[in-house]
C-alpha cells in the first residue's frame, strides 16, 4: 500500500482521536493540568493583585501563567506512551511524522481547553482593563500554536531520557523564550492599542521554523 | 609541539603588548583592557556554538560518532567561554555603567547562548547509551539552530525596547588606534587557536575513552 | 520467478553498550517458508527482529526486504511486515476491539471492521473483544499480540516468542497462525522453546554474547 497524502492525513487523525479518547478514559492529565492552572493562576493574581492599570505586567503574568500550564501538562504527551511502552505500537502502524503531527494537534486542543478555562478566570482575578478580542484571540491562538509546536518537539526528546518534569522545563525553556516574548510583545500592544501585527509575525515565523525542521527531525527521534 | 609553544607565545606577546603598549580607548578608559579578553571570549562562545551545531547536523546525516565527539567538546568548551564572557562582560558593566546587569541587547544575547549551551549538556547528561546520547543531542541542537537567529537577534532587541533606558552601544562609534586593532585581531586569531587546540584534546579523550570502553 | 517475500540479512550486529548485543549474522531465506531464530538470552534475537522491522539501525550490516522483486525501503517495512514481540503493548484504556480498529485505521485499511472481526477470530479473542486491555491476562495481551501481528495481512510475520504466556489452545493459534502464514510467505520465528523451533524447517543459531558469557 503506497504512502500517500490521504493516508497520512487519514493516520493523524486517527491518532488525535486516539488520544483524545485517551485522555477522556483517564481524564488524569485534563484534570492535573486545569488544576495546576487554577493554582499557578491564583498565586500570580492574588500575588499580584488588582492590576487593571498595569497591562504591561499583566500580559507578562498572564503568558508566564500560560507557560507553566505548558511545561507541566505538554510533556505527557509523549511520557505516557515511554511509560505505557505502547511507542512500539505506534511506531508500526505509523510514520513519526505522522504520530508527531497527530500529538501537536492534540497539544494544541490540550491547551486550548486549558485556556478557555484559565483566561478568563486570569481576566476577571486580575481586574485587567478591557480586551480587544480580535487581536487578543490572534495573538493566543498563534501564541498556543507556537508554544505546542515547540512542548511536542521536545517533549518527544526528553520522553527518551531519564529526567523527565525539571529536564524538559530546563531544556525546553531557550525554546519557548522566543515565544514567550513575542506572545507578550502581542498581549501589550493589544492592550496598548498598537497593532499586534509584528508580534503575529514573529509567532507564525517561529512556528513554522520549527514545524519544518520538525518534519526533518522526527523521523531520527525514534530509532530503538 | 611546536605549534603549541607558538601559540603560547603568540597570546602572551599580544596579551603584553595589549596591556602595556596599546593606548587607551577615550570613552572606556583604562576598562579598554578588557575588550581584548572580553570579546575573544564572547567570539569563541559563538564558533564553538557554530561547530557544535554543524557536527550535530553531520552526526545525523552520517551517523559517525566522532561527529557527537566534535559536538560534545565543542558545547563544554562554548560553555566555558561563555561563561568567561558573560562574567568579564558584567565587570566591565559595573565599571562602566553602575550595574552588573542591564538586560542589554548583548548581555541578553550571550545570556541565552549560555542557557542553550547548559540545557544541551544537561540533556547530554541525562542519557547514558552512546548511540541514543549522540541522536537526541544532535536533534535538540538542530532545534537549538531554529532558536538561535530569534533568541540573539530578535528577541533582546524587543525586550529592550519595553525598557526606558537607551541602549547603550559598547563598541560605539570610537576610533580605534590601529594599535588597538592590531592587538585585538592578535587576540582573536590567538583565542581561536587555542580554542581549536583545546577542541582537539577533548575529541581525542571522547575518542580513546571509547576505545577503552570497547575492549 | 523472483519469490513473494525475501529477507536477506548481511554482517549485521548491533551493539547496545560496551557489552551487550547482536553479534554478526548473515542468512538470506524466501518465501514461502519458516525460519527459526534461537539462541541464548541475551544473543539478541529481538534485537535482530527489531532490526528486520525496520525499527532499529544496525550498527554494523545491512538488511534488504524485498517483495515480489522489489525492495522495500526501511521507512516502509512496518506496513508489509507483522511484528509479535514481549515488549508491545497496547493501550490499556482502551479495549481490544478498539486497539486493533485503531492499528487498523491509523494505516489506512479498506475494511477495518472485518479485518479486526477476522483477527479477533483467529486468535480466539472473539468472546472478550470489548474488554478493556486491562483486564486482560498476560495470555490474552499475548493472543492480542498475535491479532495485532496479522490483522494487516502481512507478506512477512516476525515472532518473538509467540508462545509465551499461552495455555495449550494458545500455541495451537500460534501453530495454525504460522502455518496459513508460511503458505504463500515467510515467517521469522525467535525462540527457545523446541516445539516451536519445530514449526521451522530452517534453522539460525545467534552465538551472542548471551548471559552465560561475563565479558
Amino acid at each position: 500500500m503506497p504512502a500517500s497524502g490521504s493516508n497520512s492525513a487519514v493516520a493523524v487523525w486517527t491518532i488525535l482521536r486516539k488520544e483524545c479518547r485517551s485522555e477522556w478514559r483517564t481524564r488524569y492529565g485534563l484534570n492535573a493540568a486545569l488544576l495546576f492552572a487554577l493554582a499557578s493562576l491564583t498565586a500570580v493574581s492574588f500575588a499580584a493583585g488588582r492590576l487593571g492599570d498595569r497591562s504591561d505586567v499583566l500580559a507578562a503574568l498572564l503568558w508566564i501563567v500560560l507557560l507553566f500550564a505548558t511545561l507541566s501538562s505538554l510533556s505527557h504527551a509523549f511520557v505516557r506512551e515511554v511509560e505505557g511502552r505502547t511507542m512500539l505500537l505506534l511506531r508500526l502502524v505509523a510514520s513519526p511524522t505522522e504520530i508527531a503531527t497527530g500529538k501537536l494537534l492534540f497539544n494544541v486542543l490540550f491547551l486550548a481547553v486549558v485556556e478557555v478555562f484559565a483566561v478568563p478566570l486570569f481576566l476577571v482575578f486580575t481586574g485587567a482593563p478591557p480586551v480587544r478580542w480580535g487581536p487578543f484571540l490572534a495573538v493566543l491562538g498563534l501564541g498556543t500554536i507556537a508554544l505546542a509546536a515547540s512542548s511536542t518537539l521536545i517533549g518527544a526528546v526528553i520522553a527518551q531520557t531519564r529526567g523527565r518534569g525539571a529536564l524538559f522545563a530546563g531544556v525546553s525553556l531557550p525554546v519557548l523564550l522566543p515565544v514567550l516574548a513575542a506572545a507578550v510583545s502581542g498581549t501589550r500592544q493589544m492592550w496598548s492599542a498598537h497593532p499586534v501585527a509584528p508580534s503575529l509575525r514573529l509567532l507564525a515565523a517561529y512556528a513554522v521554523a520549527l514545524l519544518a525542521a520538525s518534519l526533518l527531525l522526527y523521523d531520527h527521534l525514534w530509532e530503538d | 609541539m611546536l605549534l603549541r609553544l607558538s601559540l603560547f607565545v603568540w597570546i602572551s606577546v599580544a596579551m603584553v603588548v595589549a596591556l602595556l603598549k596599546a593606548p587607551l580607548v577615550p570613552v572606556l578608559l583604562e576598562t579598554t583592557r578588557v575588550l581584548y579578553f572580553h570579546i575573544p571570549c564572547a567570539w569563541i562562545a559563538v564558533v564553538a556554538l557554530g561547530w557544535s551545531m554543524l557536527h550535530s547536523i553531520l552526526y545525523l546525516v552520517k551517523r559517525d560518532l566522532r561527529h557527537d565527539d566534535h559536538a560534545a567538546a565543542a558545547a563544554g568548551l562554548g560553555l566555558l567561554f561563555c561563561i568567561a564572557a558573560t562574567v568579564t562582560g558584567a565587570l566591565w558593566a559595573k565599571a562602566m555603567w553602575g550595574a552588573y546587569w542591564n538586560w542589554d541587547p548583548r548581555e541578553t544575547s550571550i545570556f541565552f547562548v549560555l542557557l542553550l549551551y547548559t540545557a544541551y549538556l544537561a540533556l547530554r547528561s541525562s542519557i547514558q547509551e552512546e548511540e541514543k546520547r549522540a541522536r537526541l543531542s544532535a536533534v535538540y541542537s538542530v532545534i537549538a539552530f531554529v532558536a538561535v537567529p530569534f533568541l540573539v537577534f530578535v528577541v533582546p532587541r524587543m525586550y529592550d525596547s519595553l525598557h526606558p533606558d537607551p541602549i547603550i552601544n559598547r563598541r560605539g562609534k570610537v576610533d580605534m588606534d590601529p594599535m588597538i586593532v592590531l592587538c585585538f585581531n592578535a587576540m582573536l586569531v590567538g583565542f581561536t587557536g587555542l580554542y581549536f587546540w583545546m577542541q582537539s584534546l577533548r575529541v581525542r579523550v571522547s575518542r580513546l575513552e571509547r576505545r577503552a570502553h570497547a575492549a | 520467478m523472483s519469490a513473494a517475500a525475501r529477507v536477506v540479512v548481511s554482517g549485521v550486529s548491533h551493539r547496545f553498550g560496551p557489552r551487550r548485543g547482536l553479534e554478526a549474522v548473515s542468512f538470506d531465506v524466501a518465501a514461502p517458508g519458516v525460519l527459526a531464530v534461537t539462541g541464548a538470552n541475551g544473543s539478541g534475537k529481538s534485537t535482530l527482529l527489531r532490526i528486520l522491522a525496520g525499527l532499529l539501525r544496525p550498527t554494523t550490516g545491512s538488511t534488504t526486504l524485498e517483495l515480489a522483486g522489489k525492495e522495500v525501503p526501511r521507512a516502509a517495512r512496518r506496513r508489509h511486515v507483522g511484528l509479535a514481540s514481549p515488549e508491545l503493548a497496547f493501550y490499556e484504556e482502551l479495549t481490544a476491539r478498539e486497539n486493533l480498529a485503531f492499528a487498523a485505521t491509523a494505516r489506512g485499511m479498506a475494511n477495518v471492521h472485518s479485518a479486526v472481526n477476522e483477527a479477533l477470530g483467529r486468535t480466539g479473542l472473539a468472546a472478550r473483544a470489548a474488554d478493556l486491555v486491562a483486564e486482560f491476562s498476560s495470555g490474552m495481551k499475548q493472543r492480542l499480540r498475535l491479532a495485532f501481528a496479522v490483522l494487516h495481512r502481512p507478506r512477512i510475520l516476525l515472532l518473538d516468542e509467540p508462545g509465551s504466556h499461552l495455555d495449550a489452545g494458545g500455541r495451537e493459534v500460534v501453530e495454525r497462525l504460522v502455518q496459513d502464514a508460511c503458505a504463500d510467505g515467510l515467517v521469522v520465528l525467535a525462540t527457545n522453546d523446541p516445539t516451536e523451533s519445530a514449526l521451522a524447517r530452517e534453522r539460525i543459531e545467534l552465538s551472542g554474547r548471551g548471559l552465560d558469557h561475563p565479558a
